[in-house]
């Protein structure tokens, strides 16, 4: 049988979030989180290939004690098993050092056939995990995916290539990084709501992981987010006047001053 | 005391509303205008789902929840749709949950997976033509007659008639006897001489297809009786109890969706250079909405918290009932009002809110036999001083 590990993450809702532009920070305390919702059409990539050939499905997140509340919504969804990497050594960790812990974990973890990431998460919005963690087990990575088949210990995948289809065969392991595009995630049962909460959750912290203290959290991550900003453009409307031609002259001039015509 | 939501019961609040914002909502209004029931396969994937079989035991195939998370699913179907989550409550709470509580261990095998599943529909049948809330004056008749019951008679106002498979209904084996004479059939839609007559052509509650139902000689096995022929109207009356929670719970998701486009509305309408929410008047409205539809939602919550604690609460759900269901008529006034003329339109959701929270404060028990059943329990309690 197949086994399948997705990595996911709590993230808070940026849709519910403050953010407060002198510190840079997402008031995290003032918005609900949820699962990053890259990481639930992961889920869902897992759960379907579950039904095509068969597999165990484990899901494993890095974070607080409070992350348990995706594991429960990853058991709701249909995940076999559930893991909690939880240690305060791990804070502040960058997406290297998370991608670091999260490779120790999945090798202590047993043999795999498949791993999937969302492709990126909507607080950091870095998208280095799934690339990391490719490196991390020395494993091919695929993104983009539009079609997954399993024949004969290969996968058979298409994925979009620029305005293309293109199709490849890949040995198993591998990596998969799912973007949100990729499927519709079901909605779980009742049932599954209702005991979800009650299932097990596999805890690790760094005594199962090995390593030392230096490796991990802010000592070991080599990069740090010295600024953010709130994004914004605005919009600016400037009314052009003389004959037709004075008007596309000044038009041309305008696009080539932005660097928008170049010659 | 905690009045907080366990985490399960948020996430399947979450996940409901999910479900019928992204699956629901684009049949909510083409089954109104249209009046036609919710296509085959979004049936099947409300089985799948366990909505038919919301408090089943899971050995027959339900999710086996609580009654206040049976609440809160009720309240997320009926924010979009009336119609369906009306369907689902009926079938969940006054034939599944009545066929469960009474029925004989070969009835719940041979008929329990099929409900909860939704592979069959079902429904409760006792109104008829000049037995509505007078439910004891039902003259639909059942004769014994060797191993089989022959019924025969009219039932008027079925919810679910039109699609259902499986109704419980309730015939007089005896009509001298009144209440002590009547008894719950479970009669299958494909009984020779059932017969489904006109389907209602309603002001509001269109997606259900509610209707007459004609029994001429049906011949049901005594086996099929539920409970005993005694225990009838009491059946009737302890299913009602179920029911109208359910029926509460809808209420307050129609008057929190009326409430909820008639806030939005108000902060993004604008009249004499401010939105109209700014106004007193306006918030005033809203702030009375918002107000009686939290009441509405710890009454049923108590109600069902009640039942689940297997404590009386017979008055606490015709409490419930009452208000939630009033609640519902008054909020969907005042946000047709909010909306103004484009309330008054078929383009937008409000009249169809409207029309749809009315029938709340008639069926399962109209609003004045509550107040005959919460008063019943005032006299019962002050009699005694």
């Amino acid at each position: 049988m197949l086994s399948i590990i997705v990595c996911i993450k709590q993230v808070p809702d940026t849709q519910k979030a403050l953010f407060d532009p002198k510190t840079g920070i997402i008031g995290r305390n003032c918005a609900d989180n949820i699962m990053n919702p890259d990481d639930l059409h992961a889920i869902e990539m897992a759960l379907s290939i579950k039904d095509m050939y068969g597999a165990k499905i484990t899901t494993i997140t890095m974070g607080p004690p409070q992350a348990v509340d995706v594991l429960n919504e990853a058991y709701a969804l249909g995940v076999d098993n559930c893991v909690l990497i939880s240690d305060p050594r791990f804070a502040g960790s960058d997406s290297l050092i998370t991608s670091k812990v999260l490779s120790r974990a999945i090798t202590r973890l047993g043999p795999f056939d498949i791993i999937i990431t969302g492709c990126e998460a909507i607080d950091g919005n870095t998208a280095h995990v799934g690339f990391q963690l490719s490196e991390f087990l020395t494993i091919p990575l695929l993104t983009q995916i539009h079609n997954f088949q399993i024949n004969s210990g290969h996968a058979i995948i298409e994925r979009l290539y620029g305005h293309e289809y293109q199709k490849i065969q890949v040995r198993l392991p591998l990596l998969l990084a799912i973007s949100k595009n990729t499927n519709r995630v079901r909605i779980p049962r009742l049932y599954e709501l209702k005991t979800c909460t009650d299932r097990k959750i596999h805890m690790m912290t760094m005594d199962d992981i090995g390593g030392s203290d230096q490796e991990y959290g802010t000592a070991g991550s080599p990069t740090v987010v010295v600024d953010t900003e709130i994004f914004s453009h605005k919009r600016e409307r400037e009314v052009f006047a003389g004959d037709c031609s004075e008007k596309a002259d000044m038009l041309i001039h305008k696009l080539k001053k932005h660097n928008i015509l170049k010659y | 005391m905690d009045l907080s939501l366990t985490k399960s019961q948020l996430m399947i609040q979450k996940n409901m509303r999910k479900f019928a914002t992204e699956v629901l909502d684009e049949w909510a209004n083409v089954l109104d205008r249209e009046s036609k029931p919710l296509p085959d396969e979004i049936v099947n994937e409300m089985g799948r789902l366990n909505i038919w079989g919301i408090q089943a035991p899971v050995e027959h195939g339900g999710a086996g929840l609580d009654t206040v998370s049976y609440a809160i699913v009720i309240e997320e179907l009926s924010r979009v749709s009336g119609s369906i989550g009306l369907g689902v409550t009926v079938h969940n709470s006054v034939c599944l949950a009545p066929l469960l509580k009474f029925g004989t261990p070969e009835q719940i095998e041979r008929y329990a997976p099929d409900l909860a599943s939704g592979r069959k529909i079902g429904g409760f049948t006792v109104t008829e033509p000049q037995a509505g809330s007078d439910a004891a004056s039902i003259q639909t008749t059942a004769v014994l007659d060797g191993d089989h019951y022959v019924l025969n008679g009219q039932k008027a106002f079925v919810t679910n008639g039109g699609i259902g498979d499986l109704f419980l209904t309730a015939a007089s084996v005896d009509l001298k006897k009144k209440i002590r004479g009547i008894a719950i059939f479970i009669v299958e839609k494909s009984m020779n001489g059932f017969e489904v007559g006109k389907i209602e052509d309603m002001m509001g509650m269109r997606g259900n297809m509610v209707s007459e139902l004609f029994f001429n000689n049906v011949s049901v096995p005594k086996g099929n009786v539920l409970g005993t022929p005694e225990e009838g109207f009491k059946i009737s009356m302890q299913t009602l109890d179920i029911g109208r929670i359910g029926i509460a719970a809808q209420a307050l998701g129609i008057g929190t969706a009326a409430y909820e486009a008639a806030a939005a509305y108000a902060m993004k309408r604008t009249q004499f250079d401010r939105p109209i929410g700014t106004f007193q008047a306006i918030s005033f409205m809203l702030a009375d909405m918002k107000t009686h539809l939290d009441a509405s939602r710890l009454l049923i919550y108590r109600a069902a918290d009640l039942k689940d604690r297997g404590l009386p609460y017979s008055t606490e759900s015709a409490m419930c009932k009452l208000y939630a269901s009033t609640t519902a008529m008054q909020v969907c006034l005042k946000a047709l009002q909010i909306f103004g003329g484009y309330g008054y339109v078929k383009d937008l959701p409000v009249e169809r809110f409207f029309r749809d929270a009315k029938i709340t404060e008639i069926y399962e028990g109209t609003s004045e036999v509550m107040k005959i059943i919460i008063g019943n329990e005032i006299i019962k309690e002050f009699s005694r001083f």
